[in-house]
């Protein structure tokens, strides 16, 4: 009998009790992410994305990946945490490292997840946005814009467990700043005009009906957006850039 | 033994096209796979992406307006020649296609009624919102009285040359645009001001109130037809805008472009 006492005492019985609660609890939270990213709409939000459609190949889907990762977490620091309890591996160092480095792995295998997804919708936004524009050439940008949300994730992911992306980052701040600086010079014209035109909408200082001359051009104004400014004389129509109308300044012609 | 198809086939035999107003998908499918003729699509939106399509900027209510203004689209697009046959099957009593009729497409009874909206400077879409705006204001009016409405559109700054305020513009630096959700109510309450609005070629409402000063010569309008009509008539003899006039007294919508009365559509059939 008193073999049966101590055996309760056990480090090997807590650890099975342990380990049995932590199989029921991340039982539970699966079940429970899974309900709860159903009924916020992940499944609408992720549909037609093509890690979907690879998840559905595979016989199961999004939600469900994410769900089950989060039963797996919990199994693996249940599973841990047994171990722990019952001293197989007496190693506080190892344990640190690994309590350490549990969560690292789920945040990251998360965020190569999410990345997944999201590019794929970034990818099918921008195709769609661009559907109108008929250039084979302008297909090349939805990918582009994959791939750079792609590495992002993978950037972050690896960062968080541990990898040096020192490099990578690199990489990526110069692309980055490659593309705000050809973005910048490629818009040049575009952003000035459109500098111009707020101020031109706002204020009206010459409004739809007024006889004015923007440089070389004299005529009834027809219309002010935002870019440009269209006046029309009898038999012609300028379409002038808000840019000009600021380098040569507006004549108001009064009769 | 004579069947249906033999009596009815009249209707369908020899003819040169087929003309399917807003088909469903499915049915677009099956006329495709026909052969003997060509299909041409006409609604208010391509939902079938077909290669000849032809667009209505109503859905209109009237059957023989609905269809003629598929044919003079098609004739303007140079889909269909003068004197083609074409079977149109529209639909009448459901949602779905249920009537088919044979019509000889007639380039001589030309009415530009599709000229207004493809072949005005304003933009279609514009024109489409502004005659849509026109039709809620004639079917429910201000506060259940019926009200008359001016609407300008297109070539503003010349419109604008050709009239003078009433009174001060309440558009005066703003950004409305016809289309736009809150603007169906604001228009609604100051068409009980008088004079016309005015709305440039993007659909910018550029002022209200206006008195327009056109010259009024060789102005055709229906004799009976008040001061408004014949104010926006004579503007789009004058300018290139075309007018879109509400009346309070019939309740009608009328558009008028280059001066002639061009369409006219009762607001309570839609």
């Amino acid at each position: 009998m008193v073999d049966w006492q101590t055996l309760i005492d056990e480090p090997a019985v807590i650890a099975t009790a342990v380990l049995i609660l932590g199989v029921v609890v991340g039982y539970l939270v699966g079940r429970l992410n899974e309900e709860l990213l159903t009924a916020s709409g992940v499944p609408e939000a992720v549909e037609g994305t093509p890690f979907e459609r690879t998840a559905q190949s595979l016989g199961t889907s999004t939600v469900e990946i994410v769900a089950r990762l989060s039963a797996w977490f919990i199994y693996g620091i249940a599973v841990l945490t047994a171990i722990h309890i019952a001293q197989l591996l007496d190693t506080d160092a190892f344990w640190l490292r690994v309590t350490e480095f549990i969560p690292q792995v789920f945040v990251a295998v998360l965020v190569v997840i999410v990345g997944f997804v999201v590019a794929d919708k970034m990818e099918l936004a921008v195709s769609e946005y661009l559907r109108g524009v008929k250039l084979p050439e302008v297909s090349l940008l939805p990918k582009l814009v994959k791939y750079s949300v792609l590495y992002v994730a993978l950037i972050i992911a690896l960062g968080q467990i541990g990898v040096h992306v020192l490099a990578l980052m690199i990489l990526l701040t110069v692309y980055a700043a490659g593309l705000v600086l050809v973005g910048a010079y490629a818009f040049q014209d575009f952003l000035v005009s459109s500098a111009a035109g707020i101020y031109l909408l706002l204020n009206q200082p010459y409004g739809i009906g007024d006889r004015v001359r923007i440089g070389e051009q004299v005529g009834i104004v027809q219309e002010v957006d935002l870019f440009v400014t269209k006046i029309e004389d009898d038999s012609e129509e300028y379409i002038v850039p808000n840019r000009k109308v600021f380098e040569d300044g507006i004549v108001r012609i009064r009769e | 033994m004579a069947g249906l198809d033999d009596v009815f086939g009249d209707l369908f035999s020899n003819v040169d096209a087929a003309a399917l107003f807003s088909p469903s998908g499915s049915y677009y499918e099956r006329f495709v796979e026909v052969d003997e003729v060509d299909v041409i699509v006409v609604g208010t939106e391509n939902d079938v992406s077909a290669e000849t399509f032809v667009e209505l900027p109503l859905e209109f209510d009237n059957i023989s307006d609905r269809i003629r203004f598929g044919l003079e689209g098609a004739l303007n697009q140079d889909i269909i020649e003068d004197g083609d046959t074409l079977a149109c099957a529209t639909s009448v009593f459901s949602d779905d296609i249920d009537t088919v009729s044979r019509v000889r497409a007639d380039a001589d009874s030309h009415t530009g009624i599709y000229d207004l909206f493809a072949r005005s400077r304003a933009d279609p879409e514009v024109i489409k919102s502004v005659l849509e705006l026109a039709i809620e204001l004639g079917q429910k009016g201000q506060k259940g009285k019926p009200v008359g409405a001016l609407f300008i559109v297109g070539d503003a700054g010349k419109v604008m040359n050709k009239s003078r305020p009433l009174s001060y513009n309440p558009f005066e630096k703003s950004h409305v645009h016809v289309g736009d959700p809150i603007v169906n109510v604001m228009l609604k309450e100051f068409s009980r001001l008088d004079g016309a609005f005015v709305i440039s070629d993007a659909g910018k409402i550029v002022s209200a109130y206006r008195y327009l000063e056109p010259s009024a010569e060789g102005v055709d309008i229906p004799k009976g037809l008040g001061a408004r009509h014949m104010a926006g008539g004579a503007i789009t003899r004058d300018t290139n805008a075309i007018a879109i006039v509400l009346s309070e007294s019939d309740g009608l919508v009328r558009a008028f472009k280059a001066g002639e009365l061009i369409l006219e559509v009762d607001p309570e059939a839609y």
